[in-house]
């Protein structure tokens, strides 16, 4: 079991602000500095995973991106559509009978597959099992792109209150009623309890059957779920949890920021720094360079107007969203990246990496 | 705002109508919310009324319609949802109540999101009946769990067999999420991963779900900068000395936009060829965040609205 735990950065923020790039970049500059980094992303991008040489699976494979960090830094980017049998298989690890039975129970499959945070926990799981064996100095986290990004945070919380409660008792016999007594819609008939009766009224008994089935599995692994849950809470909110909130100039981004912010004031923290990607700050050099040029190529000319005329635009945008979210978040430090155009993504990674190493410091100091 | 659809995909014919209910999906950030308040601003200019429903706190409709539009707005909250559900069955609000804030059925109901959103979309089915004639547009959640939420129906009709809730996924499939009633609006990124998601997403609708999109929207596309501007940029490079890196930048840069432009086209014209029903509507990156009364007007111009 490891002894180390990790500086966890979590980055949070919502969809289209490049976010699984710049948690990518900051990845590569913490393995940069001769420190193992492990990067989680909980939404892959597949064309990101494949410039950094891994695959999208349940697995943790080295990370190529440039020699400097060969060994130093690893990658696990699960698949989001195969998390209902990942969570089955993690959690039932050298049980296959109880496996197979837990994979036909249609109660799990439809609830599995539909539940918004199934992919959150399964991934939550993977990175507790992976801490649990491997010894790392960093962890990065690329939580999905959402606004409910960090309800994750409180998923293990719950399911573990389901497990330590009266709760799961209760429904056991309830339904296990139900299963031994399979005479139809009219078994709740004497109960006395008015919710069990109105249980019998909304459920059926060909579900309830399933569900105490499938209570019953879930009974098997608790321990081991309850294990992963605490982990992954410590994890999570732990004092050595850092927590990076993502933005850029661009739809509902400066509100998700806010609202990520008060999400995570309830839960006592607060944010280390913000990242604003997309925020250029000065015209880059090359722009006036070729401007000099520009007078002997009227189309060079032509596109040098378009795109100067785009970076002002973008510095606009850069400077309001700094403004209004300085202003509502005080004390929390910004940093500002700027737009980076290249058909390679690897390339992207690397230099966004370059412009943080700077900021590290910045990103992952304690709070408070 | 709107300009010519690139060569390719160019035939302009008319697309199909839209059904009364509009569900607005695709990969988170792609602008999702602004193309729903689009279509629901259009329909309230051309009919004089439209309803928006919106999932969450409300935040994001409301910004994106102003204070002065004409379009209801409506947000559906998990819990209420699920109250009114459960009140419908039971046929009691107080006895819902008792029954959500059981002690037991609190924290299942809690770990099992299942069940609170087939709610939502019974929700979403009692606003858009209430609202006859109007066009009802939702702003769906994203990609994977949009379609796990329109899997949904069919999969807790089947799953229970008989019962209240069979009944009501069953008139969810009948009178919500069926091609006659609602229309599906995909919207997405001229960027490889997201455009590929988005076909998968396409097919598993009309495979899985038995609605094949009705648009296809690609935002931000990148804009054109003169061809020549390439030529220039080699020579440049080509020459050497001060300003080559420099032009060897924006070489990058062009040819950053002119691959996600060329893949964008290749990946939807395969679609094309193969599922999907429907002509790619392609807005053109504005630098500055459009309103809803702009996605309107350029829905309309496209004949889309």
């Amino acid at each position: 079991m490891a002894t180390k735990v990790p500086v966890t950065i979590v980055c949070a923020g919502g969809g289209g602000v490049g976010k699984t790039t710049s948690s990518a970049a900051l990845a590569v500059a913490l393995a940069r500095t001769g420190k193992k980094t492990l990067i989680v992303t909980v939404d892959p991008a597949r064309r990101l995973a494949h410039a950094m040489g891994v695959e999208v699976t349940e697995e943790i494979q080295p990370a190529h991106v440039e020699p400097a960090v060969e060994g130093k830094l690893f990658a696990l980017m699960p698949e989001p559509r195969r998390s209902t049998p990942t969570f089955a298989k993690v959690l039932y690890e050298g049980r296959p009978d109880d496996l197979a039975r837990v994979m036909k129970n249609p109660v799990y499959l439809t609830m599995a597959d539909a539940a918004a945070g199934m992919h959150e926990i399964v991934s939550l799981i993977l990175v507790a099992k992976a801490i649990d064996e491997g010894d790392y100095d960093y962890l990065v986290i690329d939580t999905a792109p959402s606004r409910n990004a960090l309800d994750f945070v409180s998923y293990p919380g719950r399911l573990a209150v389901l497990f330590e409660g009266r709760a799961v008792g209760w429904l056991g016999n309830l339904a296990s009623n139900v299963a031994q007594d399979d005479r139809g819609p009219g078994l709740f008939a004497s109960m006395e309890k008015r919710v069990e009766a109105m249980f019998g009224r909304i459920l059926n008994p060909r579900v309830l059957k399933d569900l105490a089935q499938l209570f019953a599995d879930l009974a098997l692994i608790k321990d081991r779920f309850a294990r992963f849950a605490r982990m992954s809470e410590r994890m999570l909110l732990g004092e050595r949890t850092r927590y990076l909130l993502v933005s850029a100039p661009t739809g509902s981004a400066q509100a998700d920021v806010s609202f990520l912010a008060k999400r995570l004031a309830r839960l006592n923290h607060e944010p280390t720094a913000l990242l604003l990607n997309r925020s250029d700050e000065r015209e880059p050099e090359w722009i006036a360079a070729l401007r000099a040029e520009a007078p002997g190529w009227p189309p060079l000319a032509e596109a040098m107007t378009q795109v100067e005329h785009e970076f002002q635009v973008r510095k606009r945008a850069g400077d309001r969203l700094s403004a209004a979210l300085g202003k509502e978040l005080v004390r929390v430090p910004q940093v500002r990246l700027p737009t980076l155009e290249s058909p390679d993504p690897a390339q992207i990674v690397r230099e966004l990496a370059t412009k943080l190493e700077p900021h590290l410091a910045t990103l992952v100091r304690p709070i408070g | 705002m709107a300009s010519a659809p690139p060569d390719k995909l160019s035939p302009r014919g008319a697309l199909p109508p839209l059904g009364p209910v509009v569900l607005v999906t695709g990969k988170g950030g792609v602008g999702k919310t602004t193309l729903a308040a689009g279509i629901a601003e259009a329909a309230a200019a051309r009919e004089g009324r439209a309803v928006l429903i919106e999932f969450g706190d409300g935040e994001s409709g409301k910004r994106m319609l102003g204070a002065r539009s004409k379009v209801a707005h409506r947000v559906v909250d998990p819990r209420d949802a699920m109250e009114r559900a459960v009140a419908n069955i039971l046929g009691s609000t107080i006895l819902a109540r008792l029954f959500i804030g059981n002690f037991a059925v609190r924290p299942m109901l809690r770990a099992a999101p299942a069940m609170r959103e087939l709610a939502m979309l019974e929700v979403v089915r009692i606003y858009a009946e209430e609202h006859p004639g109007a066009r009802v547009v939702v702003d769906m959640p994203a990609t994977g769990h949009g379609l796990a939420w329109l899997r949904l129906p069919v999969q807790m009709r089947d799953m229970f067999a008989s019962g209240p809730i069979h009944d009501l996924a069953q008139r969810l499939i009948d009178r919500l999420v069926s091609p006659s009633r609602c229309s599906v609006v995909v919207v997405t990124l001229p960027e490889r991963l997201v455009l590929s998601e988005t076909i998968e997403l396409c097919r598993a609708l009309e495979v899985e779900v038995g609605l094949p999109p009705a648009r296809l929207v690609v935002n931000r596309f990148p804009r054109d900068l003169p061809a020549e501007a390439w030529d220039a940029a080699r020579a440049i490079t080509a020459r050497g000395g001060e300003s080559a890196p420099a032009a060897q930048q924006l070489l990058r840069m062009l040819d950053a936009r002119r691959e996600a432009q060329r893949e964008a086209l290749e990946i939807l014209g395969s679609a094309v060829k193969t599922s999907l029903h429907t002509r790619p509507l392609i807005l053109r990156e504005q630098m500055e965040d459009p309103s809803a009364t702009d996605v309107a007007a350029w829905l309309t111009e496209e004949g889309a609205a």
